[in-house]
């Protein structure tokens, strides 16, 4: 408990540094912001193009896909903010320039992941909620405590999902070295991740729902929110899910680490 | 152009050395058109026709939006914004090369050779592996054509917000901004058919559309009639031509505030 308190503090005063860097660039902050609000605002617009033309998507109307997007927005952020360093894993390994993070007496992730702090996640963050409480007032959900918390419970499951895909995919660099491919392949699987599970059938199904689980970011999670009385099965494991991905991430990521043996200069 | 063909082989050469690379992209784009059949089909659900388009000719349509996005889109923004950071941009500078001609047949060499690689299989594989309806007419041989307008035009999209490298180094916004535009109001995701009329009347007059929708629609509705078509070739070669002019006499501007710290 004292050592996560150490680490927690390190967090803040290596973070407080790495921004007060960043804001240097005021222009470039409120270039990137735009650029973030337009970029997450394109899936709502080709929602809101498509129910120009039909009334549900599998059965769920234009506001239940605005909840289901703003809550996949909440759980992609934390990887945004907090794990972008991961897309540079891959150079890093490549030109030996990784072996730094051997020499501090640090968590390696924790490390690794601490020397970025992405601003514009937040912004993605900020536009996921607006979206959710849009979507909730219209479809005029009644929160109750429990509600909020089982929320945030669900949410932290996504995010957990959303964070050991990308850093598995990455992490792959420690063995074929360029983990470009793997790494593009899943970040295209993942934007399925706002649309319901429920139009796939057999093996499209299976491969978002167990093999790469992006269903379990926001869909299957959400239901738990929108429609408490008609919840696929596999919904309930939402949580256990982002848990053991993370535990199976964090495997392979040490793994890596250990096997990587540098580039000898 | 012997210099220039020189640029374009050794962006084919370096392209070729990523093998695995192009597997990977034809394996993610086959999965990625098999969610766009179940995402279209649950839309479709029980409709012959929206918009006026058939089930079959609307997957066409987004199915190779997603085949020929890997030849439309040209990265030129990154490597020109990597290039005028690190200054390596000077090496052109100094050459009697143009660097728009440079960075063309540069874009042009990996479009080639995806097109080759990627795109052919992809097409060969949803025609005879999935069978999916290929229709043909007049459309189908002006499509090669369609296809290179809108790379150039494309390529013009991607070479401006590289210029802008030379004023501020926020690329990664200005590139997200450039490409959700062009993804979104070009057709790539969601045909232009689908949009609200008064909105697709506008659409119709904006550069966007000649990069996806027309090629598209030469390849998914072939028949139409003669003139229509030609019109729209026509439309890609004036934005081709505006856009082109446009951004050289953004260069030249732009190549006046560059500054290079030693070397």
């Amino acid at each position: 408990m004292k050592r996560l308190r150490e680490y927690i503090r390190l967090y803040f005063l290596i973070e407080a540094q790495y921004i007060k860097a960043r804001l240097h660039y005021r222009a470039d902050f409120f270039i990137t912001s735009v650029g973030m609000v337009i970029s997450s605002l394109a899936t709502i617009t080709v929602f809101w193009v498509l129910f120009d033309s039909i009334t549900a998507l599998a059965g769920w109307s234009f506001e239940e896909m605005v909840f289901i997007y703003g809550f996949y927005l909440i759980a992609i952020s934390p990887m945004q903010i907090f794990f972008d360093h991961i897309w540079q894993l891959r150079f890093e390994v490549e030109d030996g320039r990784f072996i730094k993070y051997y020499f501090r007496p640090l968590n390696m992730m924790f490390y690794y992941m601490s020397e970025m702090f992405d601003i514009k996640g937040v912004v993605q963050l900020v536009v996921g909620i607006v979206l959710l409480i849009y979507a909730s007032a219209n479809l005029a959900l009644s929160w109750t405590f429990g509600q909020i918390l089982l929320l945030i419970a669900v949410l932290v499951g996504g995010a957990l999902v959303q964070i050991s895909l990308v850093v598995m995919a990455a992490s792959t660099a420690f063995w074929i070295i360029d983990s470009w491919p793997v790494l593009s392949l899943t970040w295209k699987m993942r934007e399925m991740a706002p649309y319901p599970m429920t139009i796939f059938s057999g093996a499209f199904r299976i491969l978002f729902t167990f093999v790469i689980p992006v269903g379990f970011i926001a869909f299957y999670p959400s239901t738990l929110i929108l429609r408490p009385g008609d919840v696929p099965m596999v919904a309930y494991f939402a949580p256990v899910i982002g848990l053991t991905t993370f535990a199976l991430m964090y495997w392979v990521w040490s793994r890596g680490v250990n096997s990587y043996s540098g580039t000898g200069s | 152009m012997r210099k220039y063909l020189a640029v374009l082989r050794g962006q084919m050469m370096r392209g070729l050395a990523y093998r695995s690379g192009f597997f990977i992209s034809i394996v993610g784009n086959l999965v990625f058109i098999g969610v766009l059949y179940f995402l279209w089909r649950s839309v479709y659900s029980g409709r012959d026709q929206i918009n006026g388009l058939t089930f079959d000719q609307t997957l066409l349509y987004v199915a190779l939006g997603s085949t020929v996005f890997i030849l439309l889109k040209t990265h030129v923004d990154w490597v020109m914004s990597f290039e005028i950071r690190e200054g390596a941009v000077v090496i052109y500078l100094i050459k009697p090369v143009d660097y728009q001609m440079v960075m063309l047949t540069f874009s042009a060499g990996s479009s080639l050779l995806a097109a080759v690689i990627v795109t052919a299989p992809t097409i060969a594989l949803l025609v005879w592996g999935l069978g999916i309806g290929w229709p043909i007419g007049v459309g189908t041989a002006l499509a090669p054509l369609a296809l290179i307008l809108a790379f150039l035009i494309s390529f013009c999209f991607d070479y401006s917000v590289g210029l802008s490298g030379f004023y501020t180094e926020s690329m990664w916004g200005l590139g997200i901004v450039k490409d959700t535009l062009v993804v979104v109001l070009s057709g790539a995701l969601i045909p232009l058919q689908f949009f609200p009329e008064s909105l697709r009347e506008i659409l119709l007059w904006l550069p966007f559309q000649a990069v996806y929708h027309v090629p598209l629609m030469m390849i998914t509705q072939p028949d139409r009639p003669l003139g229509v078509q030609l019109t729209a070739l026509g439309v890609q070669v004036l934005w081709a031509v505006a856009l082109f002019g446009l951004t050289r006499l953004f260069y030249s501007r732009a190549i006046r505030v560059l500054r290079i710290a030693g070397g």
